[in-house]
């Protein structure tokens, strides 16, 4: 396979953004100068979505939705303690059993580094041996007095994973926020592939507020915003690894995942899967019996109803500091967001 | 050296992998900076390396470091391309799961991967709160066939944590490998400035293999060098974090180098402790004595070897031992560096017999 490198840096570069569920604004300059020259126009939202449009200069074009979210695990300060260290609570599904050990950013009055401590073998008691402290048992080490550290950080100041990469033997790469941000980037790369040959107007949305679910709202509301009259639904996929089942996962390298489930729309997802097929991109199909885990069913039910498709990325480890993708499925969705948002068949069909 | 040289030199240590058995890597790090130091050296069978600075009647006195750290070693390969491992040193698993690894590949070259955790969706609530077993573990190459993942690694091949060396809060280091690097790195700050001085002692400095696992090139460098004094630089655990009493506080960072009473290897000579908290004392030197029994380090074999030698442990107070993410203040870094300089400028073999 020929690897981008280009799309392998933008994931990395988005990935290392700081965003956690309701601070997705934090490097939101950063980001416009990341992805910001392949679009028209972009504006916030009154939640935090970020609206980037591409138009395709036709008159009466329907719109078309590119949702992927922006927002990214992580968690916020509880307690300031003696000797310069903190507490945390999660936000959204933070995986203790990664967390110590591991290293972090504190979004204070500067970024401060911190590291979640871990107790040594050499003072551990036997009781406590195989069990996993919930996340208000564990500390972050700053490395500050307290008296310092007050002045920086406060209850509720954001802490994010520290970004950290690395290129694994068989060329897939691993590290922090990938979910969602490598969606973001294979998006944005298919929607800069698209060029001229726009079937519509996309509005790409990168939606705030996924990972904390019900108390979400991004993608709820921005939809209603945007109206549109179709959508695609970019998230990463749960990848398959030895100790998951096969039909309840991905296969990373296998190409993008197409979910089919009630909730996605069956004749927008057949349509799609043709496409993919007859451009010669690699996908797999997901079926799931509920929902879809993404924005979908929110999208979906947006106003008098919006048809959604459903993509992933496959993703080994999802929610940790070393998720894994391959730069091939990257390839392979974004191929298919160029083919879609150029797809004229789809917007005959599904153009109100 | 300068502080800052003296911390880049830390960091180039701790960034080499050299997992207990594998310590060559660190092993030529160390040669080359005793070349540019202007030392000779000798490598022994099993891969210490060792320095001597001798004197003829004068007390043969034995300074030691491992240059080893804790990591992995792969086990078996599965058909799709994971890595089993075993734990090569004493790891807490909870510190395992999402972490960046580095095998020493086939070639040479270095492999990185990641040690895998299945997705918090897929884990039913007992799972979310009992820690993984190392068995039950994988390590993540990024391959899909054991071929493949065979192209790369081997059984047998051995790897330790990717992370970053890091300068933090208030003059704080975070790293791998601190245990015991830290050591490694004061022996060389001190063969510097010892160079070419006239001292009272028969000097040996050792960078020892395999500690993490039973001490090993401690003990046979001991039997064959046979010091009536021994001097191990070490890494200590601490315990010195919010709602931990005073006493159960093993030692504290930025309070200068844990002196080791007891541990659960080694009782310390009385006398030795005694100079070395005096000589602190005269010089202004801060340490601290370790309060609490645990771990042990190569004094372990070292105190026993031959006909017995007279030992002392200066150890690093050092948060996290045996992760990824070790912590240490650099104050304690330095201080230590110049109570080893003194105990070896100002030695008087007297005093410490009659202590």
């Amino acid at each position: 396979m020929v690897i981008n490198m280009e799309l392998k840096e933008l994931i990395i570069s988005l990935s290392s953004l700081m965003s956690v569920t309701g601070y997705e604004s934090h490097d939101s300059d950063r980001l416009e100068s990341l992805i910001g020259e392949y679009f028209d126009e972009n504006h916030t939202d009154k939640l935090g979505n970020r609206i980037f449009v591409k138009k395709c200069g036709k008159e009466g074009a329907p719109r078309i939705l590119v949702d992927t979210h922006m927002d990214e695990i992580g968690m916020f300060v509880t307690e300031i303690k003696d000797g310069g260290f903190l507490t945390v609570t999660n936000v959204g599904g933070v995986d203790t059993g990664i967390l110590q050990a591991s290293d972090v950013v504190i979004y204070g009055e500067k970024p401060i580094f911190g590291v979640v401590g871990s107790t040594p073998p050499h003072l551990q008691k036997p009781d406590d041996a195989g069990k996993l402290r919930e996340i208000g048992e564990l500390l972050i080490d700053t490395g500050y007095k307290k008296e310092e550290l007050e002045k920086l950080v406060r209850v509720g100041t954001p802490v994010g994973f520290a970004p950290k990469y690395s290129t694994l033997a068989g060329g897939q790469i691993a590290g922090k926020g990938f979910d969602n941000k490598s969606c973001v980037a294979c998006v944005v790369e298919g929607i800069k592939r698209a060029g001229n040959r726009l079937a519509g107007d996309v509005y790409l949305m990168l939606s705030s507020r996924e990972e904390t679910g019900r108390a979400g709202g991004g993608a709820l509301t921005g939809a209603y915003n945007i109206d549109p009259d179709y959508a695609l639904v970019a998230d990463v996929n749960l990848g398959r690894t030895p100790d998951t089942k096969k039909n309840e996962t991905v296969e990373v390298g296998g190409g993008v995942s197409l979910t089919l489930c009630p909730v996605t729309d069956k004749k927008l997802t057949k349509m799609t899967v043709e496409l993919v097929k007859s451009k010669g991109i690699k996908y797999q199909l997901d079926v799931t019996g509920g929902g879809t885990g993404t924005n979908t069913p929110d999208i979906n039910l947006t106003r008098a109803g919006i048809p959604c498709v459903d993509v992933g990325l496959p993703l080994k480890c999802m929610h940790t500091c070393a998720e894994v993708i391959d730069l091939a499925d990257s390839d392979a969705l974004a191929s298919l967001v160029c083919e879609f948002v150029c797809s004229e068949e789809i917007a005959e069909v599904f153009a109100r | 050296m300068t502080g800052k040289e003296k911390i880049e030199l830390l960091r180039e240590l701790c960034l080499v992998c050299g997992p207990t058995g594998s310590e060559e890597k660190v092993a030529d790090v160390i040669r080359e900076k005793l070349g540019i130091l202007g030392y000779e050296y000798t490598t022994d069978r099993l891969g210490n390396v060792i320095v001597h600075i001798s004197r003829e009647d004068a007390p043969r006195f034995m300074v030691s470091a491992h240059m080893d750290e804790v990591g992995f070693i792969v086990n078996e390969i599965t058909e799709d391309g994971y890595l089993r491992f075993a734990a090569l040193g004493g790891i807490d698993p909870r510190v395992l799961s999402g972490k960046h690894v580095i095998l020493e590949g086939n070639d040479g070259t270095p492999v990185q991967g990641i040690i895998g955790s299945k997705a918090i969706h897929h884990q039913t609530p007992e799972e979310r709160k009992t820690a993984k077993k190392i068995k039950d573990m994988y390590i993540d190459i990024g391959v899909k066939k054991r071929e493949e993942a065979e192209s790369f690694v081997s059984l047998g091949t051995s790897g330790t944590f990717d992370s970053e060396f890091v300068l933090f809060g208030d003059g704080f280091i975070k790293s791998k490998a601190i245990d015991d690097r830290l050591g490694c790195a004061i022996m060389l700050d001190v063969l510097g400035r010892i160079k070419d001085k006239e001292l009272p002692l028969d000097l040996y400095f050792c960078f020892t293999v395999r500690e993490e696992i039973g001490l090993s090139g401690a003990r046979t460098a001991a039997q064959a060098l046979s010091p009536e004094y021994s001097v191990v630089l070490e890494s200590t655990a601490v315990a010195d974090l919010p709602d931990v009493p005073e006493n159960s506080r093993v030692s504290e960072l930025g309070k200068g180098g844990a002196i080791s009473l007891r541990d659960r290897s080694t009782i310390y000579d009385r006398g030795f402790v005694r100079f070395a908290l005096s000589i602190a004392e005269k010089d202004n030197i801060p340490v601290q004595i370790k309060r609490y029994v645990s771990g042990g380090n190569d004094a372990g074999h070292i105190h026993k070897s031959n006909a017995g030698v007279r030992a002392l442990a200066i150890s690093a107070p050092s948060r996290y031992i045996h992760s990824p993410a070790c912590v240490i203040n650099e104050a304690d870094y330095f201080s230590m560096g110049d109570l080893l300089y003194a105990i070896i400028t100002e030695f008087d073999a007297e005093e410490i017999k009659n202590a």
